[in-house]
């Protein structure tokens, strides 16, 4: 793992991101940015974070998830963490990345708006952290 | 189940030999994909693998009873249409039948003419309410759809607030985060205003849904509506460095209601100057021929792409487009302009290039001099016939 932990945001939303990506910064992550979906394959592919969240309505209704099973076929990214953050529902069954990826081989939901603090613990947990 | 294209099929259900092979042979005939069996049992069988828009199946047979094969083949599938053939034709077994889910029964010995007849019968019935169950299953899904949507569209905005403000809480209050908590706090008065707007047009839409909106049809110049919305963004587009211009020819007269066409022009002058280029233009002009008023509002902006045409009067609908990051909209200021446009039982048209511009093209039907007292109930029963979907 590189000194600082690294995380990918993929959200449409610009605002959004900016007060996540602020109180994790302040955490010691360094944090990426993707405005949708394709971005965000893109930049998952070339920085190899360590742990990606994932917006689920961007441009299309279901844009994340497309995402999310995409990122999941690239072999160096099966099994990166990733929690999905969206305010499409409030509830998500949490799912254990299954091997063959899909749309929902994401391991975590949150509904939006996020309790950061939550969030933070649960990034912590993820990458074996002690918080 | 019905298709263009794919032929209905219908079942006979008969112990006897003679019946199965006409009724096969007619049906054939009719253009249909008929199948016979010559028990219940075998022809249950049939109608779990072959789907059927009918069955023909008479009441006395050995084995499972034609009543029974009734009930049966509607637990496969109650929309099939049953039709049950009788050699003892009296009225109480046709009304057992009947009550037992058939739809019309066909007494021994009946005419190739009388099948005929009552097979189409049947099958009208059958697309009758296959195409209704479609259409409410439509309606259903695009209704539950669209209330996600919109729901997740009011809450975006609400998000972006919450998650600042959980920031700003627990931000030092010091001089070195005066800027940035400026700047969030300037970001959630923005994203409020986005609610707001997003509330005003969603209820503006359900309006003109409604006819609401629509208070009153009075003679509206349109000359002078146009006039006074490029007055009010004069402003606004020296700003942005992009000249408004018009050529309107006196006395554009349309049978409406004047917000609503204040609505529909001043949506479309400020899209133009919204998604145009500094040192653009935008120019309204408009024509009255052949009882029809057709104004054009041309700009010299982004444009829209291709793809993104078809869909450009759906609701929420958004073209992406890297270089308008900033700009703010609803998505629904379209779908408005469509809806008032088709209220009044005109038309709206765009034509776009990439890169080079947009012209919006609005036709109305002009306003005509009353001929007589009745003139104006002529207008409002036209109005009143108008598909407004």
């Amino acid at each position: 793992m590189r000194d600082k932990p690294r995380i990918l945001i993929v959200d449409d939303d610009d605002d959004f991101v900016e007060a996540v990506a602020f109180v994790l910064e302040a955490n010691g992550f360094t944090v990426s940015r993707g405005r949708d979906g394709a971005e965000g394959i893109r930049l998952a592919k070339m920085e190899r974070p360590d742990l990606i969240l994932m917006d689920i309505m961007m441009r299309e209704r279901t844009e994340g998830f497309f995402t999310i099973h995409e990122i999941r076929r690239d072999p160096a990214l099966t099994s990166v963490p990733i929690f999905v953050l969206s305010a499409f529902c409030t509830r998500l069954p949490d799912f254990e990345i299954p091997s063959s990826g899909g749309w929902l081989s994401h391991d975590m939901f949150f509904a939006k708006p996020v309790d950061t603090g939550q969030l933070l613990e649960k990034i912590r947990q993820r990458l074996g952290q002690t918080a | 189940m019905s298709q263009p294209g794919v032929p209905e099929t219908v079942l006979v259900i008969d112990d006897d030999y003679a019946i199965r092979l006409s009724c096969g042979k007619i049906l054939a005939k009719m253009g249909l994909r008929a199948e016979t069996f010559e028990d219940g049992a075998r022809g249950l069988d049939g109608v779990a693998t072959a789907k059927p828009d009918m069955v023909i199946v008479d009441l006395k047979m050995p084995g499972i009873s034609g009543m029974e094969v009734i009930t049966r083949v509607h637990e496969i599938d109650p929309q099939i249409v049953i039709v049950v053939i009788t050699g003892y034709a009296t009225i109480d077994t046709a009304v057992q039948a009947m009550k037992c889910g058939a739809y019309d029964f066909l007494p021994k010995p009946f005419s190739p003419d009388e099948l005929r007849l009552i097979v189409n019968r049947g099958l009208e019935r059958r697309r009758l309410a296959m195409e209704s169950m479609r259409h409410e299953i439509e309606q259903t899904v695009l209704k539950r759809r669209f209330v996600t949507f919109v729901s997740h569209q009011l809450r975006t905005p609400l998000v972006a607030i919450h998650q600042y403000l959980d920031v700003l809480r627990h931000l030092d209050q010091t001089s070195d985060t005066a800027a940035r908590r400026q700047e969030w706090l300037d970001r959630c008065l923005a994203r409020i205003d986005e609610l707001q707007n997003l509330i005003a047009d969603w209820l503006t839409l359900a309006r003109v849904e409604g006819g609401t909106l629509f208070k009153e049809r009075v003679k509206v110049d349109l000359n002078q509506v146009i006039r006074e919305i490029l007055k009010t963004y004069q402003q606004m587009a020296e700003a942005e460095n992009v000249l408004l211009e018009a050529s309107l020819p006196d006395g554009l007269f349309v049978w409406g209601d004047r917000s609503c066409m204040s609505v529909l022009f001043d949506n479309l002058i400020t899209n133009a100057i919204k998604y145009n280029k500094p040192g653009g233009s935008v120019t309204v002009s408009g024509t009255e021929s052949r009882g029809e008023v057709v104004i054009t509002v041309a700009d010299t902006g982004v444009g829209i792409p291709e793809e993104c045409r078809p869909f450009l009067f759906e609701e929420f609908f958004r073209v992406k487009n890297d270089g308008l990051k900033k700009t703010a909209g609803t998505g629904l200021g379209l779908p408005i302009c469509r809806k008032i446009v088709s209220e009044m039982g005109g038309t709206i048209h765009v034509e776009s290039e990439a890169g080079a511009g947009s012209t919006f093209r609005v036709r109305l039907p002009a306003w005509r001099e009353p001929e007589g007292a009745d003139g104006s109930q002529n207008h409002a029963g036209q109005a009143a016939n108008i598909d407004c979907r």
